[in-house]
């Protein structure tokens, strides 16, 4: 039953990047006036199941761990997704700018898609790491990942729009992407917001580590060191910005070379470094 | 019958010489509605009258001549305008029932405009249509017929695409300056030369919500009077570009036969404004603005080809979405006339239906009393002559509606055939009723 209901979300999530991806790619184009907003509908609308669907996989998940999952990679992965769509849903309802979507979607696809691929039941938390620090160090720390990756797309967008406007494409006022203005200003903020959640979740780990007695801890981890570069890689671009004026294009860059840092603290160091923080 | 006839001119047939006599004033308005009901046995009649168009449109009584209808409105037109009837002929076009119905859908839809998908002539076709209602011109044929137009004219309007895109030069800057900055209001535009189409540039800029305008020229005075059509800043520059620092929008539009804005000086300024966007039009021939700007950091150079190019992509697309807008407008048009042509006739299949009624009653009550039937009988004796009235009347009443749907113009003339044959009295005045 879980399983099954596991396999609808991805199948749902497959399906919404898709569309996502579809309705950027045609809002160029004229000839199909009603097909368009079908498609941003039907794109929208499977988000939205998806994450409600998501959101119950990971409590019945939750439920049948008695645990708090966060101990394998389908845990970890699962919890990405749900977190990137839900940063996603939050900025739709509050700038109704689906396109983000296009960028995202396709990302929490593949958390899902991983996490479906190495869904396995054995799942042992060690007694001492089943508490709230747990819940509240990871739920921020993937908010901010969301949060950044949310950055990404905008500077994404932004590229791709500039691009346009340079090369004169004849049809650039038909597309879909918001002005530059819009996709520089909102890249900031989520900066801004995935910089608070980190620090935030990086403050309630080192709290925690005071609390955990069985299990070995050393200052040096893989993980720490990392996130903390990319603490200071966003922190630096928000200084940057606010004392040079850097924004447009080099902050879209840095949005990008972010979320490359971001990638390379969740997967890269699991795969290639010893951590305490390896998901299993 | 009732037809619904329009005669018209427009700038496709005929010039403005020809138009301007023909056009009409709002008091003329007014007074020739009552004109055409009072002298001309005009029902219904509405008059849209703009600087592209002068149209009228009527419903009259053809029952004698299908053609009479167009002869009373090309008199009353020679008259009112004193215009001879020939040149009327061969300067308007006349259309009647379908085609009427077509081309008001087509005109109200932007279709028949000079740019398609401009949308003023809604807003025209509805005042012209207000006036005539206040003035007890238009009646139930026309009420239905315009509001049909005004609906169709809006599907159209969100089933297609013909209303959008910037098709002027000035606005297409608008639109483009829309797509580099978040927000329009407290940006500066800075206009440097003299030109209309700078001028008309920022003036639809501040009407989006630029708040500052910066005029820069050779001269103060000339400066100094441009700016006052703006509420505008003058500035007189000499080679100094300084004033671009606060500039997000420049239009630059001199006759200089030489680049002005050169790419070293701008890239300074450039520094010097934080990087924030710029959006440079370049509006003149010889060209003020060397193309290499283009090329710097959150600068945006377009010039007078780039603009016309994207109004020429926007115009073709709306060539695109017209086609697509006529199918639409056909469609409609037939449905609409199919409808009112069944209002037409169900007054008489009405009164066809009450006759045979009363008939078989009548002949019912006088059976039932001379004979002692018992209830049953009498139920089974009523419910087949209620059969007889159905079956005697189905193929009449199936034929006239088949008549009506194929568009056969002789359906008037089975209506009347009945009609006269029946001794019916159909309400006219209800055909063309709700």
């Amino acid at each position: 039953m879980i399983n099954f209901l596991f396999l609808l979300t991805l199948l749902i999530y497959l399906s919404a990047s898709i569309f996502q991806t579809l309705s950027l790619a045609i809002g160029n184009r004229t000839e199909t006036p009603l097909l368009r907003p079908t498609i941003e509908h039907i794109a929208f609308w499977g988000t939205t199941i998806g994450f409600a669907l998501l959101t119950l996989f990971i409590a019945l998940w939750w439920l049948q761990q008695g645990h708090f999952p966060m101990t394998h990679w389908t845990d970890s992965t699962a919890f990405f997704a749900w977190a990137i769509t839900l940063i996603y849903l939050i900025i739709v309802r509050l700038t109704h700018l689906r396109t983000l979507g296009s960028f995202v979607m396709p990302v929490a696809f593949i958390a899902i898609l991983i996490s479906y691929s190495f869904a396995t039941d054995t799942a042992a938390l060690p007694e001492s790491l089943q508490n709230y620090w747990l819940i509240a160090h990871t739920t921020l720390i993937f908010l901010a990942y969301a949060a950044f990756i949310a950055a990404f797309g905008f500077g994404l967008m932004y590229l791709m729009a500039e691009r346009r406007i340079r090369e004169k494409t004849h049809t650039l006022l038909q597309n879909l992407l918001p002005s530059l203005g819009t996709s520089d200003e909102l890249g900031y903020r989520c900066t801004i917001l995935g910089v608070i959640l980190l620090t935030m979740g990086v403050i309630v780990g080192s709290l925690w580590t005071q609390y955990i007695q069985d299990v070995p801890w050393k200052w040096l981890d893989a993980k720490v060191i990392s996130t903390l570069m990319t603490w200071f890689i966003y922190v630096a671009q928000i200084g940057i910005r606010q004392f040079w004026g850097w924004h447009g294009r080099r902050a879209a860059y840095s949005a990008i070379i972010g979320f490359v840092a971001v990638l390379c603290t969740y997967v890269g160091v699991d795969l290639f470094l010893d951590s305490m923080h390896t998901y299993r | 019958m009732n037809q619904i006839v329009s005669i018209g001119t427009s700038h496709h047939v005929a010039p403005i010489e020809f138009r301007e006599r023909l056009a009409f004033s709002e008091e003329q308005l007014i007074e020739s509605l009552q004109r055409l009901r009072e002298s001309y046995q005009v029902q219904e009649a509405v008059i849209l009258s703009t600087c592209n168009r002068v149209e009228l449109y009527a419903v009259a009584n053809s029952r004698r001549h299908a053609e009479a209808p167009a002869k009373m409105l090309v008199e009353f037109l020679s008259r009112y305008h004193r215009i001879g009837v020939e040149a009327l002929k061969k300067w308007s076009y006349f259309h009647h029932d379908l085609e009427t119905i077509r081309h008001l859908f087509r005109v109200t839809a932007s279709l028949d405009s000079m740019i398609v998908g401009e949308p003023q002539i809604l807003g025209q076709v509805k005042a012209a249509y207000d006036i005539s209602r206040s003035a007890g011109g238009a009646g139930t044929i026309l009420n239905r017929l315009f509001a049909k137009a005004f609906s169709v004219g809006k599907r159209i309007r969100s089933e297609t695409t013909i209303a959008t895109g910037a098709v002027s030069i000035s606005y297409a800057a608008v639109e483009l300056a829309k797509r580099i900055f978040n927000t329009l209001e407290e940006k500066t535009v800075a206009i440097i030369g003299a030109g209309e189409m700078s001028e008309l540039t920022a003036k639809h800029l501040v009407a989006n919500g630029v708040s500052k305008v910066i005029v820069a020229n050779r001269t103060y005075e000339r400066a100094v009077k441009i700016a006052q059509k703006f509420k505008g800043i003058p500035f007189a520059y000499e080679d100094d570009l300084g004033f671009l620092v606060d500039a997000d929008i420049v239009i630059s539009s001199t006759d200089a036969p030489y680049y002005l804005i050169k790419r070293k000086p701008l890239a300074d300024i450039m520094k010097k404004r934080k990087h924030r966007y710029m959006f440079l039009i370049d509006i003149a021939v010889p060209r003020d603005i060397e193309p290499d700007v283009g090329k710097i950091d959150h600068a945006f150079l377009y010039n007078i080809d780039d603009l016309e190019a994207v109004v020429a992509a926007n115009l073709k697309d709306r060539q695109q979405e017209a086609t697509r807008a006529e199918h639409i407008v056909s469609e409609e048009a037939k449905r609409f006339h199919a409808q009112l042509q069944i209002l037409e006739v169900s007054p008489t299949i009405k009164a066809l239906h009450q006759q045979f009624q009363q008939v078989a009653e009548t002949e019912l009550q006088a059976c039932l009393g001379k004979t002692e039937l018992s209830n049953k009988q009498e139920a089974a004796v009523a419910s087949m002559t209620q059969a007889i009235v159905k079956k005697l009347l189905h193929h009449p009443v199936k034929n006239l509606r088949q008549a009506v749907n194929d568009g056969d113009a002789d359906h008037g003339q089975y209506v009347h055939a009945l009609q006269e044959m029946f001794a019916l009295e159909a309400n006219e005045d209800e055909a063309s009723g709700v």
